[in-house]
């Protein structure tokens, strides 16, 4: 019976303290009942082999002391929606804009990328690392947070005393909200008179001070950005009209933040200011102004793509999953 | 074939929270004789509810702390066995939950 001693130690080393005794005699009994029950059928002692089939079926020690303990969780079904909900939260706000941050600071800071490791590969790894330790200090906070309202005595009661009339309203994803039609609209008739008022040639600034010059290639996007404002205006007041999402309207939604993500792209590449004159005592050249400028503009061009296919990505979305109307 | 496993797990969680509350009902019932683990084991099992080790007796455990059971260390065949029987609540509980399971099972009966 050496197996069976063992197999009981084992068991025996899970269960508290208290009731250990108790609940492996008990154990113990039953088992020795079932072998001495297998014998008088076979009419021979067990060979080692059947009582390790016997154990085995019984089931691995911690799992069969595991019956016998009150059945724990670090967070209970109750709360662990809430818990998911809010990681998804934590996700979005905290560790998303912190790898955007230091993906930014690879990009356009040399100091970080030296400071960091050697080149790319380097600081690619120190914002890894970086990424992992932030998850997890996140995660960690919350798990905390969320098993001590496990454990708390409020919990009942946090989840017992709601109200039906707090819940909010069912959403309809296929509407536009007429408030948005409006601000929409409204910005777009601001944006465009101003773009007629002010930016309609090249020379966008003329004071006796200063003088701003864009290059020739500027009367692409004055038409461009005319026109994508001209279409808003039209979808917003259909919008008005008709309060919700169509196919057509989702495809237009979609093609006018494309062309507009693009005219930004280009903008971006294209030294978009040619000159600035500025009168000063001969200290400052308006030239190395633009060229700084023209040269910042170029390397936001990441963030214009990125930010550009975020809003791609919403639009996609939304004419995949419109209704028919 | 994954339609055919998804549909055997389904069914044999059924089958296993059909038979949880079933087997305290069975527990209570035969325990209104004294008995030990294993013979409360193998007379279940001889009527067709085979309950295993790892089920019965942390449900016998659970049963005695709720008060239903009361239970004795008692050496019986040159051995120390722990003898269960009903306890003055148990019995009480035991009535009720018959007559609950009677007025199930003829309610379900109409349903089926």
């Amino acid at each position: 019976m050496d197996l069976l001693d063992r197999y009981l130690h084992a068991v025996e080393f899970w269960l508290p303290k208290a009731q250990r005794q108790d609940i492996v005699s008990e154990l113990s009994e039953d088992i020795r009942s079932q072998i001495e029950d297998k014998e008088s059928e076979l009419g021979r002692s067990l060979t080692e082999a059947e009582i390790e089939a016997t154990l085995v079926r019984i089931g691995r020690p911690v799992l069969v002391a595991s019956r016998y303990l009150p059945q724990r969780h670090l967070i209970g079904p109750a709360l662990f929606p809430i818990y998911v909900f809010v990681l998804k939260i934590v996700a979005a706000c905290c560790l998303v804009p912190w790898i955007l941050v230091g993906i930014g600071l690879m990009l356009y800071s040399p100091g970080y990328r030296a400071a960091h490791g050697s080149g790319w590969l380097g600081a690619l790894g120190t914002i890894w690392g970086g990424f992992w330790m932030t998850a997890l200090v996140a995660v960690g906070a919350v798990t905390v947070v969320f098993a001590a309202l496990e454990r708390g005595a409020s919990t009942p009661k946090f989840l017992e005393s709601w109200s039906p009339r707090k819940l909010p309203p069912v959403r309809d994803s296929n509407r536009i909200p007429r408030a948005t039609s409006i601000v929409e609209m409204a910005a777009n008739i601001v944006f465009a008179s101003w773009w007629i008022l002010a930016m309609s040639s090249p020379t966008v600034v003329n004071r006796p001070d200063i003088r701003i010059t864009l290059a020739p290639v500027w009367v692409y996007f004055f038409w461009g950005y005319l026109i994508l404002a001209a279409a808003n205006i039209a979808t917003a007041g259909a919008n008005l009209l008709q309060p919700n999402w169509t196919r057509a309207k989702a495809g237009l939604r979609l093609a006018t933040n494309l062309c507009g993500s693009a005219l930004f792209c280009w903008m971006c590449q294209s030294d978009i200011l040619l000159n600035i004159s500025l009168v000063t005592d001969g200290t400052i050249d308006g030239r190395h102004i633009a060229a700084a400028i023209n040269m910042w503009a170029s390397r936001a061009l990441p963030f214009a793509v990125g930010v550009g296919l975020l809003v791609l990505a919403v639009d996609l979305r939304r004419l995949i999953r419109v209704k028919a109307a | 074939m994954t339609h055919v496993t998804d549909t055997s797990s389904a069914y044999e969680n059924l089958r296993l929270e059909l038979r949880r509350g079933c087997l305290a009902l069975a527990v209570l019932a035969v325990l209104r004789a004294e008995q030990y683990g294993y013979s409360l084991r193998k007379i279940l099992a001889d009527r067709g509810m085979a309950i295993d080790e790892n089920t019965l007796y942390p449900l016998l455990r659970r049963l005695e702390t709720q008060g239903l059971l009361v239970s004795e260390w008692r050496d019986e065949d040159k051995r120390n066995k722990r003898f269960y029987s009903l306890s003055h609540d148990g019995q009480l509980v035991l009535k009720q939950l018959l007559a609950d399971w009677q007025s199930l099972n003829a309610s379900l009966n109409a349903v089926l």
